[in-house]
C-alpha cells in the first residue's frame, strides 16, 4: 500500500490533538504503523496548529508534510493548510470549499442530533475513520476506552456520533475516496519519547527525578508524576533547575539512580551541577530536549541546537558521556545504557532529545527487552577495610560507597580532594593525580562507545551524516534521492561523546544534515576525525527534518 | 562518643582566621550532637562554599563540601533518598540568602526534615570581604567602600514568612543557649533555620572599627537580649535572641509516604 498522510487542523483548544490520538489509536488497533507529529504555536487557546498522522504497513517513523486527506475543524484552519493538500486529496470539513471533499456541519449535526456541541469532534473522527476504510468497530472500541470513566452517557453519545460521522462520509465517498484499510495482524506499540524515555528510566532502576517545567521536556516529569508511584519513581518539582540537577546528585549520592530533564534554557542553569557531578564523580542522567534558541527561543518548536553546548557545559575538564537516540526504541535503549555508565563511570550523561522526539508518536513492533538490562556498579562495604571514595586506580574508577549502607563514612568535595575526599592543596602529587584518575575514565569509556549506524555507504557517491532524531527523514531522503538515481548513502550517529575510533571511507563527498544554522555536528567531526565536509543542510525554522526537506535541499544546492 | 571522636583532629589547625567565630559554632554542632548520642554514620553534613562550608573537612561525619549556594538543594536529595539519615546543613550568610536564597525558601516551604545553620558573619570571607545580604545599611566592606546602601535582610523573618517550622537565633557570644538551640533544631521534626551571629574580625570587624574579636563579642553581648524581653521594649534595637518558631507542621518526606499510599491504593 501507499503509505497515507493525514492532517488534523484546528484551533488551540479546539481539540485536535483529542481528534488525532483518537485516530492514531484506531489506525493502531486496526494493525497499521501509525506515526503522529504535531506542530503549534506557544499558547494555549487559538492560533492554528496541526496533528499529522502518517499510515503504512511496516513503520517509516518520518515526517511527511504534504496532505492525502485533511480535516479542517474551522475555516481558518482550512485556509492555512489547503495548500498542504494534495490535488488528488481529500478535504473533511465543515463547509464545502472545493470538488474532493466530504463535507459534514459537525458542530450542527451534533447539536441538532445528538443534543450536544461537545460530539462535533467525534463526528469529524468518524467521518476520518470512514473516509481512510477503517473499520468502525475499531474506533468504537478505542472511543469505549477513552470515555469509559465520563460515563455510560457520554460513550453513546460519542459512539452514535462516530456513527454518524462514519455513514455520511461513507456516503459522500462514493467513486472518490479509494483509500481500505481492513484489519491487519500487526500490533505496534504508539509511543512517544517522552513515554519511552520514564519507562527507559524505570526499567533502568532509576527511582528519582527532579525537574522544573520546560517544554518539551515537561511530558517526562508529567507522566512520572502521575504514574511515578506505581513504577516506583519519585517525581519531585524543583525551584528552578539548579535545584532539580542538585537534588538529582544528592539522591545520587545516597546510592539511588536519579535523573533530570530540561530543555535548552534549563539546562544552561544545570550547568554547574554538571561541573559539580565530574568533580564529586557523582552518577547522574541529564535529558535534554531542544527547541530552537536562543533564550526563550521557539518554546514549541524542534531543533538539533545544543550539541557542542552539551558536549562543553561544565566548567573545568573531567568526561561525561553524551548520547542522542533516533526514536522510542532507541531511547529506550539508550536511556538504560546511559544509567549503567552513568554508575559505572561515575559521571554525568547527557541525553539528547528534541522536541520532534519528545512529542511525536512512533510505531515499534517490539522493545526487546531482553537485550538490555541494568547493572549495579556500587561496591560491597564488606570487603572494604579502610575507605577511600576517591582511590586511585588504574582505569580511574574508584569504589562507591553509599552513607548508611555500613560503617564507611562517604566524603565527597566539590574542592580538588585527596583520595578520602578532603580538600587538598598538594599541587605536586594530589592534584595531578586527581586530574588524571578522573580523565583517565575517558579511555575505557570510550571503548563501550557504539559505532554510528552506515547505511549504503560502500555503494554511495554522497553520503549524508546525521544524528539524533532524524534518522527517519534521512533514511527517506535516500530513499527519495535513490528513485532520482543517485548514489546516495547514510552515516547517523547517536553517540556523540565521546566519540568511537571510527574512519570516513575515503572518496566521498560528505553532508551533514542538522537542525541547526551552524553545523555543529560537521564541526565537531571535522575536529576529531580531520574529515571534511562538503557543506551542511540545515533546517533551522523550527520544523522537522523531513525526507523531501532532504530532497529538495539536496537538488538546489549539492547537485 | 565524645566530642573528639566526632571530628577529624589530623586536619587541625584549622583555616579560620584567629578570632573567628565559625570555630565556636562548630563547637556548638559538635556538643549538640554528642549530646543527642547521634552515631557518626547517622549524620550527613552538607555545606557550601566559603569560611562556613570548611566545616565540612573537620567533622567525622558523611560531609559533603558542594558548591556555592546549593547546599541544601543536594541536601533535599539525600533526604529524599535517606529520610533515616540526620542532615545538616551549615551556610553562610550569603551561602543560604544570596546566591542560594531561593533553595532556602522553598526547602523551608516544603518542610523538609533537615537542619539549616546560618553562620551569620555579615560579610562575604572566603573571597576577601564583600558585602553580603546581612552586612547592614551604612556599614562598610570592599565593594562598599564608601557605605553600603542595600538594606539587611532580616533572616529570622524572612525563614518564618517562607514557612520554616522552626526559627532560632543565636550568637556564638551565648554558647550554652546554642548548644541547646542547635540540639533542639536537630530533634525537631521538619525544616529548622537556626540563624547564629559569627564575628569575622578579620573583614567585618576591621572595616567597621571594631578593635577585636572580643569587642565584636562584647557586642553581641550588648546589643542582643532573648525574645520579649523587658529590655527589648526600653531599647527596640536589640536584636532579639532564642527560638522564634517551633511547631508542628507535616514534614515533606512523611507527606509523600502519604501520597505513595493514597496513589497504591487504587492500583
Amino acid at each position: 500500500m501507499k503509505d497515507i498522510n493525514v492532517i488534523i487542523a484546528g484551533a488551540a483548544g479546539e481539540g485536535i490533538h483529542t481528534v488525532g490520538d483518537i485516530l492514531a489509536r484506531t489506525i493502531s488497533a486496526q494493525g497499521y504503523a501509525v506515526f503522529t507529529w504535531q506542530e503549534y504555536e506557544s499558547r494555549i487557546r487559538g492560533g492554528q496548529n496541526s496533528y499529522s498522522i502518517r499510515i503504512s504497513e511496516k513503520p517509516r517513523n518520518a515526517p511527511l508534510l504534504q496532505a492525502d486527506a485533511l480535516l479542517g475543524l474551522n475555516d481558518g484552519a482550512v485556509n492555512k493548510y489547503k495548500p498542504l493538500l494534495k490535488e488528488e486529496g481529500i478535504l473533511i470539513a465543515q463547509r464545502q470549499s472545493r470538488k474532493r471533499m466530504i463535507t459534514i456541519p459537525f458542530g450542527e449535526v451534533a447539536k441538532e442530533e445528538l443534543n450536544d456541541k461537545i460530539f462535533a469532534n467525534t463526528i469529524a473522527i468518524g467521518a476520518l475513520t470512514g473516509v481512510l476504510g477503517a473499520d468502525l468497530d475499531t474506533l468504537n472500541q478505542v472511543l469505549a476506552e477513552k470515555f469509559k470513566k465520563k460515563g455510560q452517557g457520554i460513550v453513546q453519545g460519542n459512539l452514535s456520533a462516530a456513527q454518524k460521522g462514519y455513514r455520511q462520509a461513507t456516503q459522500q465517498c462514493k467513486g472518490m475516496c479509494a483509500w481500505k484499510l481492513p484489519r491487519q495482524e500487526a500490533r505496534y506499540y504508539l509511543v512517544s519519547g517522552n513515554e519511552a524515555i520514564p519507562l527507559a528510566a524505570t526499567f533502568a532502576g532509576c527511582r528519582f527525578i527532579a525537574a522544573y517545567p520546560m517544554t518539551p521536556s515537561t511530558g517526562i516529569i508529567n507522566y512520572l508524576a502521575k504514574e511515578g508511584e506505581l513504577l516506583g519513581i519519585f517525581a519531585e518539582q524543583a525551584e528552578d533547575e539548579i535545584a532539580a540537577i542538585n537534588m538529582a546528585l544528592g539522591v545520587s549520592y545516597s546510592g539511588a539512580r536519579a535523573m533530570t530533564a530540561t530543555s535548552g534554557g534549563g539546562f544552561a542553569l544545570m550547568v554547574e551541577g554538571i561541573s559539580l557531578s565530574g568533580m564529586t564523580e557523582t552518577p547522574v542522567v541529564v535529558i535534554l530536549a531542544q527547541r530552537p534558541g536562543p533564550a526563550t527561543g521557539l518554546p514549541t518548536r524542534t531543533a538539533q541546537g545544543e550539541l557542542l553546548f552539551s558536549i562543553n557545559a561544565g566548567h573545568g575538564e573531567f568526561p561525561r558521556l553524551v548520547l542522542a537516540p533516533s526514536d522510542p526504541y532507541d531511547a529506550f535503549h539508550k536511556i538504560v545504557k546511559a544509567f549503567n555508565l552513568a554508575d559505572k563511570y561515575q559521571m554525568p550523561v547527557i541525553v539528547l532529545t528534541d522536541h520532534f522526539l519528545a512529542d511525536s508518536q512512533f510505531s515499534v513492533l517490539d522493545f526487546h527487552l531482553n537485550t538490555v538490562s541494568p547493572t549495579s556498579y556500587i561496591a560491597d562495604p564488606q570487603k572494604i577495610r579502610d575507605y577511600k571514595r576517591y582511590q586511585l586506580t588504574k582505569n580511574g574508577i574508584s569504589p562507591r560507597l553509599c552513607p548508611g549502607q555500613s560503617r564507611h563514612l562517604v566524603g565527597v568535595d566539590s574542592d580538588e580532594h585527596d583520595e578520602e575526599g578532603h580538600i587538598t592543596e598538594d599541587l605536586d602529587v594530589m592534584v595531578r593525580s586527581m586530574v588524571k584518575k578522573r580523565l583517565s575514565k575517558l579511555d575505557s569509556l570510550k571503548q563501550e562507545i557504539s559505532l554510528p549506524e552506515e547505511t549504503n555507504v560502500n555503494d554511495a557517491d554522497i553520503v549524508f551524516v546525521g544524528w539524533g532524531s532524524s534518522r527517519g527523514a534521512l533514511l527517506e531522503g535516500l530513499r527519495l534521492l535513490k528513485q532520482e538515481g543517485n548514489k546516495v548513502g547514510m552515516i547517523h550517529f547517536t553517540e556523540l561523546w565521546p566519540l568511537p575510533e571510527f574512519s570516513f571511507p575515503n572518496g566521498k563527498t560528505y553532508i551533514t544534515v542538522e537542525s541547526n544554522a551552524t553545523g555543529q555536528l560537521a564541526r565537531l567531526l571535522r575536529s576529531e576525525y580531520s574529515v571534511s565536509f562538503k557543506g551542511t543542510i540545515s533546517r533551522y525554522d523550527g520544523l522537522p527534518l523531513t525526507g523531501e526537506y532532504i530532497r529538495s535541499n539536496f537538488n538546489e544546492y549539492y547537485r | 562518643m565524645a566530642v573528639k571522636d566526632y571530628i577529624r583532629e589530623k586536619f587541625f589547625p584549622h583555616i579560620w582566621c584567629p578570632g573567628c567565630g565559625h570555630g565556636i559554632i562548630m563547637g556548638g554542632l559538635i556538643r549538640a550532637i554528642e549530646t543527642l548520642q547521634k552515631e557518626k554514620n547517622d549524620i550527613v553534613i552538607v555545606s557550601g562554599i566559603g569560611c562556613s562550608s570548611r566545616i565540612c573537612g573537620y567533622l567525622d561525619f558523611h560531609t559533603l563540601h558542594t558548591i556555592h549556594g546549593r547546599a541544601l538543594a543536594f541536601a533535599t536529595g539525600v533526604k529524599l533518598s535517606r529520610p533515616e539519615l540526620t542532615v545538616i546543613a551549615p551556610m553562610g550568610d550569603g551561602d543560604a540568602f544570596a546566591i542560594g536564597g531561593n533553595h532556602l525558601i522553598h526547602a523551608a516551604r516544603r518542610n523538609i526534615d533537615i537542619t539549616a545553620i546560618i553562620m551569620n558573619n555579615n560579610i562575604y570571607g572566603m573571597t576577601g570581604g564583600q558585602y553580603s545580604p546581612s552586612t547592614g545599611y551604612g556599614e562598610f566592606a570592599t565593594t562598599a567602600p564608601y557605605s553600603n546602601i542595600d538594606h539587611p535582610f532580616d533572616f529570622v523573618n524572612l525563614a518564618i514568612g517562607a514557612g520554616a517550622s522552626f526559627v532560632a537565633r543565636t550568637t556564638t557570644y551565648h554558647v550554652t543557649s546554642m548548644i541547646k538551640i542547635i540540639e533542639k533544631a536537630i530533634m525537631h521534626h521538619g525544616f529548622s533555620v537556626v540563624e547564629i551571629m559569627s564575628q569575622c574580625p578579620t573583614y567585618f570587624g576591621r572595616k567597621n572599627k571594631f578593635a577585636s574579636a572580643v569587642e565584636m563579642l562584647k557586642y553581641y553581648r550588648d546589643h542582643t537580649t532573648p525574645i520579649g524581653s523587658k529590655d527589648k521594649k526600653n531599647n527596640p534595637d536589640l536584636i532579639e535572641r532564642g527560638i522564634f518558631i517551633e511547631k508542628e507542621m507535616p514534614e515533606y518526606c512523611d507527606e509523600y509516604d502519604k501520597i505513595i499510599k493514597m496513589a497504591s491504593k487504587g492500583e
